[in-house]
C-alpha cells in the first residue's frame, strides 16, 4: 500500500526508490484556441523578430554619461566607443543602461500588480474576469504573450510568475561580464518592454475586476462620466485629502471609509498621477487635481489637510515639503516608506492624535482599511486646523523675495529648462507678475532652483503665487478611464484602420516633462481628434490634455466623442491601462484579419507593424516606465514620438529612409521581395518642439499596407500638417506615392506636376496617371510581411 | 560677457572630454578652415528674426544649412530655399555613419556648425557625434549661448543677448569659403 511519509511525497510499496514529487496541481487550460509557436517567451524566444526590427530601426546612441561606474576595474572612460576594463564598449554600455530603465520600469508595473493581486484577492476573494458583453478578448497581451484565457484574478499568479523569473534573468544579464553586445542588450530591453505590457494588463485587469472599473457593462466604455480636474477644483471648505502615486488600493479605501463613516459630503479626495485616474475610475465622485508635473506645487500650495502616498512617481521629498504646509503624510507601500516608522499595529486614534499634533510628519500603514479611517479622521481634524493658519505666501512677502533677486542666473542654470527666472524675479520685483506667472506652466516643478538660490527664495511658492489667480481657475473636465477597447468597436473600426481611411491612432501617453507646458498635450489631442483620428490617451498626458478648453469653454473630452472611432478622445486610464491600447492593436490583428492571437507575438507584431497605423507619443517622457513603455509599443510594432527631453534616454530607433536595403520586405503571397516605402520610417525618435511633433506623428502612421484611399488620406494630413506648422511641403512627401489616386485629392494636379518637375517622375497627363517614378507600383492585394515563415507559395 | 565654464544645464558633466571655449574669430576660423561644413539650425533661431537672417547669411557663404525643429519656418518666411529641413535625431544618424552623401549629396560632412538648438537635445546629439562619429573625425562647434562639454568646440554661457548678437554676426563676418 502506497504510505504518505510527508507532505508532498509518496512512496508506492515495491518502488521504494521511486519518489514522486507533486508540486502545483494546475487545471488545465480550456481549449479555446490551439497554442501557438511561443507561449511565455524567454529571453530568447522572440530574439529574432528583434533583430528583424534593429536591422531596419538601428539603435541610436546618445550617452550621458561618458563613463561607467558600475564595478570596482572602474571609473572607466568609455568616450569615443572605447572599451571598458570589463571589455564593454560605449554603444553596449548604452544599451545596458537603457536594458536597466526598462527592467526598473517593468518592475514597477510588475510590482504594483502583484501587491494588488495579494490585497485584493485577500479583500475581495477570486473574483471573476467579466467585463461586459462586448469584451470577449477581455486580455489580448496575456492570450498573445503567455498563451493563457484568464478567467479569475488568480489566473495571474502563473503570468506574475513568469514575468519575475524573467526579470530576474534578465538582471542577470546586467552584470559585469554577461552581454557584450548592443544588439543583444536592446532585445533584451525589447524582450522587457513586452513584459511590461503584460505586466500593465494584469494590474488593470486585476483592479477592474476587484472594483469593478468600467468595461463595457452599464455606463463603461463610451458613457463613462466626467469627473473635474485641475488645481482650481478642490473645495477646501471640505477637508481635503490628496493621494499621490499610481497604486489605488489606499486611495479606494479612503472613498470606502468616507462613505461608510457618513463623511462623505465633508470630504474632498483629490489626486495626483495615475492613483486619480483610478480613484475616479472606481469612485466618480473624486477629482483629478492634478498630474506629475505639479507635484511638488500642489503640496507647496498647502491644499491638503493629509497626503497619502502610495508607490512611483511620488516625490523623494514628500515628507518635507508637506512638513512645510503643515500636511501630515501617510505612507502604505512598503517600496516608499520614506523613514517613517511603520504605525500599522497601532490604534487608529493613537495615529490620528500624533498626526493631528504634529509630533510626527507622518508615518507608515500597511493595511489599507486602517489607511481609511486614519486618513479620513486625521483630514477633518487638520482641516479645522490648518483653516487658521496662512500657509502661500502673503503680496508682502511676495514682493520682498522678488525685491531679493540679485539676477546671479544660478536658478537657470539649475533649471531642467533653462527657465530664465532671475529675468522674471526683475520684472515682478518692479510690478509686473505676468512673466513669472507665466512660467507656472512651462515649469516642470522639479524644485532644483530653489537649492541653489543664493537668497534663498522659495522660487515654487514665488511662481505658484505670482500663477495664483489663473491656478483658481484652472477647472476642467474629463472622462473617467473607461478601460479596454470593445470588441464590437474593433469590428466597426478594425477594417477603416488598416485600409488607412481612419488615419490613425495616436496615443498620447506618459509623463509630464514636457519642453513648454501642458499646453501642447492639449494641441496633439486637438489637432488628431479634429481630423479623425482616434485619440487614446493615460496616465499624466491625458490630464494634462484636459486643462485647457476651447473658445467656446470646452475640454477635448467634453468636445469629441469617446468612442473608439473617427475623432474620439479616449481617456483610456491610467499608466497601467496603456496595456488596453496594445489590446486595441492586438484585437484588430484578431477580430478584424483573424490572425492566430494565442502564444503568436511574433505574427501579430508583423501584422501591427504592417498594417496598422498607431503611433505613441510620450511628449513628456520621464521615468523608467515611461521607457519600458515606449519600448514594448516598439516591440509590438507601435512607433513612438519623445517630447526634446527623451534623448536623454540615451537610445532612439531610427530607420534611414536613404537606405535602400532596409526597406525591403516579403509579400506573403508569393515570397517576392518588395521595396517599399520607409512605413513607418522611425520606432522611437524625439522632436525638437510640438510643431514638428505634429507632421512626424502624421508621418509615422503609413503603412505598407495602406489602402490607395487611405494612403490619400494620411498624405493630406501629413502634407497639411507639415505646412501648417512648419510652412512648407515635406522634403520626402513623394517618397509616400505609389500611384496618382494616393495623392491628396484636392491637389493632385498640383502634386503631379512637382513629381514630374522635381522628381523626373513620367506623367500621362491624359490619364492623370504616374507611368513610372514612384519606388513601387500599388498594389490592393499586396501581403506584407517581414516573416519569411508567413509566405504561402515559395 | 560673462563666461562660465560649467555646463549650462549644470550637472552635465558627461565625462573627461569636454568642449574647448572658442572666440568667435576661433570659431569662424575653424568653419572656414573646413571642407564641407554643415549649419544645423534649431528652433531656438526662430525667437528673433536676426538669428534666421545670419544663418541664411552663412549659406550664402557657401555653408550647407539643415533646418531642425520649426527652424525651416523662418527661412521659408524669407524665401530662402537653399536648405533643407531635418529632424534633429534623423540628421545626428545620418552624421554619425561614414557613407552618408550629406545633404547635397556629395558626401558627409566633416563640420557641423550647431546653432538655436534647445539645449538639452543639442548636448545629446552632441554627445553622440562625440562618442561615434570617429572615422572619420566630425568635428562639432556649438556657436549657442550655452557651453556645450559635449561639443568639441564651443562658446561659453552668454547672458547678454546684445553680446551674443555681437558674436553671431562677427562669425558670420568672418566665415569665409
Amino acid at each position: 500500500m502506497e504510505e504518505i511519509f510527508k507532505r508532498g511525497v509518496l512512496t508506492l510499496e515495491g518502488f521504494e526508490n521511486v519518489r514522486i514529487f507533486i508540486g502545483k496541481i494546475e487545471e488545465e487550460e480550456e481549449e479555446w484556441e490551439p497554442m501557438g509557436p511561443t507561449p511565455m517567451p524567454a529571453i530568447s524566444t522572440i530574439r529574432s523578430w528583434d533583430f528583424k526590427l534593429l536591422r531596419r530601426y538601428k539603435p541610436f546612441y546618445a550617452p550621458f554619461c561618458d563613463f561607467c561606474c558600475l564595478c570596482t576595474f572602474g571609473k572607466c572612460d568609455l568616450t569615443g566607443n572605447k572599451k571598458g576594463a570589463c571589455g564593454i564598449r560605449m554603444d553596449a554600455q548604452q544599451g545596458r543602461i537603457v536594458l536597466l530603465a526598462c527592467i526598473i520600469g517593468c518592475s514597477a508595473h510588475c510590482g504594483h500588480g502583484r501587491h494588488m493581486l495579494h490585497e485584493l484577492k485577500r479583500k475581495f476573494g477570486d473574483v471573476e474576469i467579466d467585463f461586459g458583453p462586448e469584451v470577449d478578448i477581455e486580455a489580448p497581451l496575456t492570450r498573445l504573450i503567455c498563451g493563457i484565457k484568464p478567467r479569475r484574478i488568480s489566473d495571474y499568479e502563473r503570468v506574475f510568475d513568469y514575468v519575475e523569473e524573467e526579470l530576474v534573468q534578465l538582471s542577470d544579464a546586467l552584470h559585469t561580464g554577461q552581454e557584450g553586445s548592443y544588439l543583444d542588450f536592446e532585445s533584451k530591453a525589447l524582450h522587457v518592454g513586452m513584459l511590461d505590457s503584460l505586466s500593465k494588463e494584469a494590474a488593470d485587469i486585476i483592479q477592474m475586476a476587484a472594483y469593478g472599473m468600467p468595461s463595457s457593462k452599464e455606463g463603461g466604455g463610451p458613457d463613462v462620466p466626467l469627473v473635474e480636474v485641475g488645481m482650481g477644483v478642490a473645495d477646501t471648505t471640505k477637508a481635503v485629502i490628496l493621494v499621490i502615486g499610481h497604486n489605488v488600493v489606499p486611495a479606494a479605501s479612503i472613498a470606502d471609509h468616507m462613505e461608510e463613516s457618513g463623511h462623505e459630503e465633508e470630504i474632498e479626495l483629490v489626486g495626483i498621477c495615475c492613483t486619480a485616474h483610478d480613484v475616479t475610475r472606481y469612485k466618480p465622485k473624486a477629482k483629478i487635481i492634478s498630474a506629475l508635473g505639479r507635484q511638488l506645487r500642489v503640496i507647496r500650495a498647502g491644499i491638503a489637510d493629509v497626503i497619502v502616498v502610495d508607490e512611483q512617481c511620488i516625490r523623494a521629498d514628500v515628507v518635507e515639503s508637506a512638513s512645510r504646509v503643515h500636511s501630515p503624510v501617510i505612507a502604505t507601500n512598503e517600496k516608499a516608506m520614506h523613514g517613517l516608522e511603520d504605525r500599522t499595529d497601532d490604534p487608529a486614534d493613537e495615529i490620528v492624535e500624533d498626526l493631528v499634533s504634529e509630533r510626527v510628519p507622518g508615518v507608515v500603514i500597511l493595511d489599507a482599511e486602517k489607511v481609511g479611517e486614519v486618513a479620513v479622521k486625521t483630514a477633518l481634524r487638520m482641516k479645522d486646523k490648518r483653516r487658521k493658519m496662512r500657509i502661500i505666501l502673503s503680496d508682502e512677502e511676495f514682493q520682498r523675495w522678488v525685491g531679493e533677486c540679485i539676477q546671479c542666473g544660478s536658478c537657470t542654470l539649475a533649471c531642467p529648462l533653462g527657465l530664465r527666472i532671475g529675468e522674471a524675479n526683475a520684472k515682478a520685483a518692479s510690478g509686473n507678475k505676468e512673466a513669472l506667472a507665466s512660467l507656472f506652466d512651462i515649469c516642470v516643478g522639479c524644485g532644483r532652483c530653489e537649492q541653489v538660490c543664493k537668497k534663498n527664495i522659495p522660487i515654487i511658492d514665488v511662481i505658484t503665487k505670482a500663477a495664483h489667480p489663473q491656478i483658481k481657475e484652472e477647472r476642467g473636465k474629463i472622462r473617467v478611464g473607461r478601460g479596454p477597447i470593445w470588441d464590437s468597436e474593433i469590428r466597426e473600426v478594425g477594417a477603416p484602420i488598416v485600409l488607412g481611411t481612419i488615419p490613425g491612432v495616436i496615443a498620447p501617453i506618459g509623463c509630464g516633462n514636457y519642453p513648454n507646458g501642458t499646453k501642447d498635450a492639449w494641441l496633439i489631442v486637438e489637432e488628431f481628434a479634429s481630423r479623425n483620428y482616434i485619440v487614446t490617451l493615460t496616465g499624466c498626458m491625458a490630464i494634462d490634455a484636459a486643462l485647457w478648453k476651447d473658445e467656446e469653454g470646452k475640454t477635448v473630452y467634453e468636445k469629441y466623442h469617446g468612442r473608439f472611432d473617427a475623432g474620439g478622445v479616449l481617456n483610456i486610464g491610467s499608466c497601467v491601462a496603456n496595456a488596453h491600447i496594445h489590446g486595441a492593436a492586438i484585437k484588430i490583428a484578431a477580430i478584424f484579419a483573424r490572425r492566430k492571437l494565442r502564444a503568436n507575438y511574433e505574427e501579430i507584431a508583423d501584422y501591427i507593424l504592417n498594417r496598422v497605423g498607431a503611433c505613441g507619443v510620450a511628449w513628456g517622457a520621464m521615468s523608467q516606465k515611461a521607457a519600458s513603455i515606449a519600448t514594448g509599443f516598439n516591440r509590438l510594432g507601435v512607433p513612438a514620438v519623445v517630447g526634446p527631453h527623451g534623448t536623454k534616454y540615451r537610445r532612439a530607433f531610427l530607420g534611414r529612409s536613404d537606405i535602400e536595403e532596409d526597406w525591403i520586405i516579403f509579400d506573403a503571397r508569393d515570397g517576392s521581395e518588395v521595396r517599399i516605402e520607409p512605413a513607418p520610417e522611425h520606432l522611437l525618435v524625439a522632436c525638437e518642439t510640438v510643431e514638428e511633433a505634429l507632421p512626424m506623428i502624421a508621418k509615422l502612421c503609413f503603412r505598407p499596407s495602406d489602402t490607395d484611399r487611405g494612403r490619400s488620406i494620411k498624405l493630406t494630413h501629413y502634407i497639411d500638417l507639415h505646412e501648417k506648422y512648419l510652412g512648407c511641403l515635406p522634403e520626402d512627401w513623394w517618397l509616400f506615392v505609389r500611384t496618382a489616386a494616393d495623392l491628396p485629392i484636392a491637389r493632385r494636379d498640383e502634386l503631379l506636376k512637382r513629381l514630374e518637375d522635381e522628381h523626373g517622375w513620367v506623367i500621362d497627363w491624359k490619364r492623370k496617371r504616374i507611368k513610372e517614378g514612384p519606388l513601387r507600383g500599388y498594389d490592393p492585394s499586396f501581403d506584407p510581411t517581414n516573416l519569411r515563415r508567413l509566405i504561402r507559395k515559395k | 560677457m560673462r563666461a562660465r565654464e560649467v555646463p549650462f544645464d549644470i550637472a552635465n558633466i558627461p565625462g573627461q572630454e569636454t568642449g574647448r571655449i572658442v572666440s568667435a574669430e576661433v570659431a569662424a576660423a575653424l568653419i572656414s578652415a573646413s571642407h564641407r561644413p554643415l549649419l544645423v539650425v534649431g528652433s531656438e533661431a526662430m525667437r528673433d528674426e536676426f538669428f534666421v537672417e545670419k544663418a541664411i547669411e552663412m549659406g550664402e557663404k557657401g555653408v550647407a544649412i539643415a533646418a531642425t525643429g520649426k527652424s525651416i519656418r523662418g527661412f521659408m518666411r524669407k524665401g530662402y530655399k537653399k536648405v533643407q529641413y531635418f529632424n534633429l535625431h534623423d540628421i545626428t544618424n545620418r552624421l554619425r555613419d561614414p557613407d552618408w552623401k550629406g545633404i547635397d549629396g556629395n558626401g558627409n560632412h566633416d563640420t557641423v556648425i550647431f546653432f538655436g538648438i534647445l539645449y538639452y537635445y543639442a548636448s545629446q546629439m552632441l554627445s553622440c557625434l562625440k562618442n561615434f562619429a570617429l572615422n572619420p573625425l566630425i568635428r562639432t562647434i556649438s556657436i549657442d549661448r550655452y557651453y556645450h562639454p559635449n561639443a568639441r568646440f564651443t562658446f561659453p554661457n552668454i547672458e547678454s543677448d546684445e553680446e551674443y548678437k555681437k558674436m553671431i554676426e562677427k562669425v558670420v563676418e568672418l566665415v569665409k569659403r
